[in-house]
């Protein structure tokens, strides 16, 4: 259909346009009927011939405009055919409809009404028909459907990956691209330029004009070529009035055909991969790069809500630490803890237990703690932070939470410990900070074996 | 009024009349609203978006919601859960106090070559001048802690603790006039309206105490200069409530705290649930979210008559320390009592202070100045790190220092041996953060010998912005507010997190 000459096409792109017409004149002819009917203005149903007759010049052009647009091939040809031949049917059936109405031809009069009515409901049947398909071809068929609340099917999720150097590149990274920015009109349905560009060995075959890849050579491919002209070239891709792809997915584009040799089966690992590209590709799959010192959180189920509530009504305040981690700070305000009062302290440590592992930062400043507690605390082995200031702990309890192997800091100012714990601090890993003002411990404590230590402990400022 | 009616409606017959009517602009307003309503149900998961207007949620349920963020926030592990922002008003002299130049000296007078300037246009106040003559610092430099950083001797007490600080060196800004800058500064837009950073984390991370504003704002007493006003510390187009409080700078930070001679303030909580209650029934008829906040803000108010007096008492911190804050410390208002204020609205769960000490716009006799602000400030600068850092908060607690642009290595006016002005500089200027998630004794950033353009790591506002907010576990580009058909950020488009200055 080469021969299709551009004069020809430029009248076919009216097709659009005009459609409207007929759809317009005949939806109104069926609800001029109807009212006429209800309210008996015979004032109304007199304007329904010329409504019909107009529907029935306007379809008759937009199908020759339509099939002439047809011509241009980008369409695919079931749906098509649907479409065209939809089209001409409801042209034929308005003609008659309009011919009946205006007596051309008789039909007993009896019969006539429900004759009218009939005909005008199936030419908006067929309309509608004729519109979905029409649509279809233009949008692409998930189109009407993609966002509705109902029947959604649940496209085939890619497995979750743990490092983006395992990633497949064409299918964890350009489809997606291609799939947001190219395939509404590259596809089996719409197929611009003969192109298709949802599966493999359609973009192998390539379009109209040729392969659109060139394995090794993205500058030279023309995948590339058309996203990277000045955008009011005429071959520029995507058109005027979509989404223009990003510098970041032009780059991914770029990379997969130049350093994977445009490779269907090669991974991110497998390939040479600049450091910008591994940037980008782990911003797509939600794989922010760790950073570095950073000590790997933790995966908790959700806690229940009458532990948590529980946990509430004892006076301390929780705070999620990452959304929806399940990571918290937990806080017991100063002064909670009294004299009048110590022994709930117990009671609220076993509680605040039942959510051991959930806690990353623990404060309980100034609430007459004491080494009895330090315990139940010992089991909080997720810890990283713990502030225990301004309260009765001795080395006994210290003693007691040297385990807590992912502490990095720990906050006992005002208490009553010794050089004894620096001992018992060297046993925490992690740990990288000791604040030790106004305890036992001084200055000349700290000279000894100085070197050796891997933490700071921080006794005056 | 009554107890046992749950609807309030009056028995007059003319305001009967009025509370039936609607009138236009609340009718549009509300209507809008249901459709919009509307539109978000079928937006969201139609599940969730229905649920909440079905029955309403049981007190548990809303226990077990509150510590989950609204807004899905943090979104990764913070750092830092609370801020001291001391905002050094005027733009301080950063080749005074810490950019240190040497080879300024043998440049004494000189004109600065055309080639440094790079035709940037100058302000009106230096722009005229036939020359531009080099002033070099006229204070001695030493290079101090592990660090060996560089720190003027206008800042005995500062270089002190230069080993807890994160220098940035290489700061960059759009503005070139107070105003713009400090609004720029404090709501990443030159033009006043937008939130300010204290109110941005307070929307987005909420209260760590309730009896107490989550942004509390200190002007010290002891800094005169270019005004600065309420909307710095203003919450832009976010809920009012997340707006800074000014606390004023003297005896009574909050006025009218006292009970009024003669009322014993014993049915004071009633009063307030009964406006409570009449607040609700006019929230629920027009929907108007002023109306939440003025309600928040008088169980604010009310709380406050206890937890104010109990956090700006500071009789009963030791001697030692308002030794080491200073003399000044002990007369409340100046800029290091405030400092020792600071310390203590932290203690007690406040997220943001922001402290401003005016002065430091030195267009002429710069070195005086400079002495005369430094004498006011370094030490209670310096004892806050210490204090904090004894106490175990600069752990969890960003501190920042720096003004709003920096000041020009030439002469504004006549320069003499012992006398120089200086203009203002956007190009270049340091700042320094200390505390939670920053690396201590270190240095971003250079400036060429002239200390007037970035040579290497320039930090622009933006990205300083972006930084801070990402040590609070907020990603800068998600924390957004609708507002007028767009979403704002801090960063509104712009910004990168300098991972550079994290540890």
């Amino acid at each position: 259909m080469n021969e299709t000459t551009d004069f020809i096409l430029f009248l076919g792109r009216f097709h659009p346009l005009v459609v409207h017409l007929p759809i317009g004149f005949l939806f109104f002819a069926f609800l001029l009927e109807l009212y006429g009917k209800w309210k008996n203005t015979p004032a109304l149903t007199a304007a329904i011939p010329l409504a019909l007759l107009s529907g029935v010049i306007s379809a008759a052009v937009a199908c020759i405009l339509g099939y002439m647009l047809s011509l241009g091939g980008d369409y695919s040809e079931s749906t098509l055919d649907i479409h065209f031949w939809f089209g001409i049917a409801t042209t034929i059936i308005t003609f008659l409809a309009w011919l009946i109405r205006v007596e051309k031809i008789n039909i007993s009069k009896p019969n006539s009404i429900k004759s009218n009515i009939s005909l005008l409901t199936l030419i908006v049947v067929l309309l509608s028909i004729t519109g979905h398909y029409g649509g279809n071809l233009t949008h692409g068929s998930d189109y009407l459907t993609k966002y509705a609340p109902f029947g959604k099917v649940k496209k085939q999720a890619l497995a979750p990956l743990a490092k983006v150097e395992d990633a497949n590149i064409y299918s964890y990274l350009v489809n997606p691209i291609l799939e947001n920015k190219c395939t509404s009109c590259h596809n089996t349905d719409k197929k611009k330029g003969g192109l298709m560009l949802h599966d493999s060995i359609s973009i192998l075959k390539g379009g109209k004009n040729g392969e659109v890849l060139i394995a090794g050579n993205a500058s030279k491919s023309e995948l590339i070529r058309r996203v990277l002209l000045e955008p009011h070239h005429d071959d520029f891709m995507p058109p005027e009035g979509k989404t223009p792809l990003t510098e970041e997915e032009i780059t991914i584009l770029s990379y997969w055909i130049d350093n994977a040799n445009a490779d269907f089966n090669s991974n991110v690992g497998t390939v040479k991969t600049p450091e910008t590209v591994l940037e980008i590709a782990s911003n797509m799959l939600g794989l922010g790069e760790k950073e570095k010192g950073e000590i790997d959180l933790p995966t908790m189920g959700a806690i229940d809500d009458v532990v948590l509530n529980d946990i509430l009504s004892e006076g301390f305040n929780l705070r999620e630490l990452v959304y929806e981690s399940n990571l918290y700070e937990v806080l017991l305000p100063p002064n909670t803890i009294i004299e009048s009062n110590t022994n709930q302290l117990d009671v609220k440590l076993q509680k605040l237990s039942k959510i051991k592992d959930h806690i990353l930062w623990l404060y309980i400043e100034d609430n007459l703690l004491n080494d009895s507690h330090m315990k139940v605390i010992n089991q909080f082995q997720n810890l990283q932070k713990i502030v225990i200031s301004k309260n009765h702990i001795t080395d006994a309890g210290i003693s007691e939470i040297k385990n807590l192997s992912n502490l990095s800091s720990i906050n006992l100012y005002k208490t009553a410990i010794s050089k004894k714990s620096l001992d018992y601090f060297s046993k925490m890993k992690n740990l990288k900070k000791v604040y030790a003002w106004q305890t036992n411990i001084s200055e000349k404590d700290l000279e000894t074996s100085k070197s050796e230590r891997f933490f700071e402990v921080i006794v005056k400022p | 009024m009554c107890d046992h009616h749950d609807i309030l409606k009056s028995n007059n017959k003319d305001l009967q009349s009025v509370e039936k009517q609607i009138d236009r602009r609340y009718f549009l307003k509300k209507t809008s609203l249901g459709l919009g309503a509307l539109a978000l149900g079928s937006l969201l998961n139609t599940e969730k978006a229905w649920s909440s207007i079905g029955t309403p949620e049981s007190t548990e349920a809303i226990l077990a919601n509150y510590n989950k963020n609204r807004l899905g926030l943090p979104h990764h592990l913070p750092k830092a859960k609370r801020i001291i922002y001391l905002f050094q008003s005027g733009g301080p002299s950063q080749m005074d106090l810490f950019d240190y130049k040497p080879k300024l000296v043998d440049m004494f007078g000189q004109d600065l070559p055309k080639s440094v300037i790079g035709g940037q246009r100058l302000t009106g106040m230096s722009g005229s001048q036939s020359t531009l003559p080099i002033a070099p610092s006229l204070f001695k430099f030493k290079q101090y802690g592990e660090s060996r950083t560089w720190v003027s001797e206008l800042m005995p007490h500062l270089s002190e603790v230069v080993d807890d600080l994160c220098f940035m060196k290489g700061m960059q800004t759009d503005q070139i006039n107070h105003t713009p800058a400090i609004t720029f500064f404090q709501t990443g837009h030159q033009l006043p309206g937008r939130p300010s950073i204290g109110s941005w984390l307070s929307y987005g991370l909420g209260s760590d105490n309730e009896n107490l504003p989550t942004f509390i704002t200190l002007v010290s007493k002891n800094g005169k200069g270019q005004p600065l006003k309420a909307s710095l510390w203003g919450n832009g187009f976010l809920p009012t409530e997340h707006q800074g409080v000014q606390f004023r700078s003297g005896k009574d930070p909050v006025l009218y705290l006292n009970n009024p001679d003669n009322y014993d303030g014993n049915d004071r909580k009633k009063m307030l649930d009964y406006l409570d209650k009449l607040n609700t029934i006019q929230h629920d008829a027009y929907g108007d979210p002023e109306i939440q906040a003025r309600m928040a803000q008088y169980e604010m108010a009310y709380k406050m008559q206890t937890s104010v007096p109990e956090v700006t008492d500071t009789s009963d911190e030791p001697d030692h320390i308002f030794e080491m804050y200073g003399k000044d410390s002990r007369d409340p208002g100046t800029y290091a009592a405030n400092c020792l204020m600071a310390r203590k609205l932290l203690e007690k769960g406040v997220k943001f202070v922001q402290l401003y000490h005016q002065g430091w716009d030195q267009h002429i006799f710069c070195p005086g100045g400079l002495r005369n602000q430094c004498q006011k400030t370094d030490q209670g600068t310096a004892a806050l790190i210490k204090d904090l850092k004894q106490r175990g908060m600069l752990d969890d607690t960003l501190v920042i220092w720096g003004g709003e642009f920096g000041r020009t290595v030439y002469s504004q006016g006549q320069l003499t041996d012992q006398n120089y002005g200086r203009d203002h500089h956007p190009k270049a200027f340091t700042m320094w953060m200390a505390g939670a998630g920053v690396k201590p004794g270190f240095s971003y950033g250079e400036t060429d010998d002239f200390s007037y353009n970035v040579t290497k790591d320039p930090l622009h506002v933006h990205d300083f912005h972006a930084t801070l907010l990402h040590l609070f576990g907020i990603d800068h580009e998600r924390l957004t507010f609708k507002h007028q058909g767009r979403r704002y950020r801090l960063t509104d488009v712009h910004g990168h997190v300098v991972k550079d200055l994290l540890t």
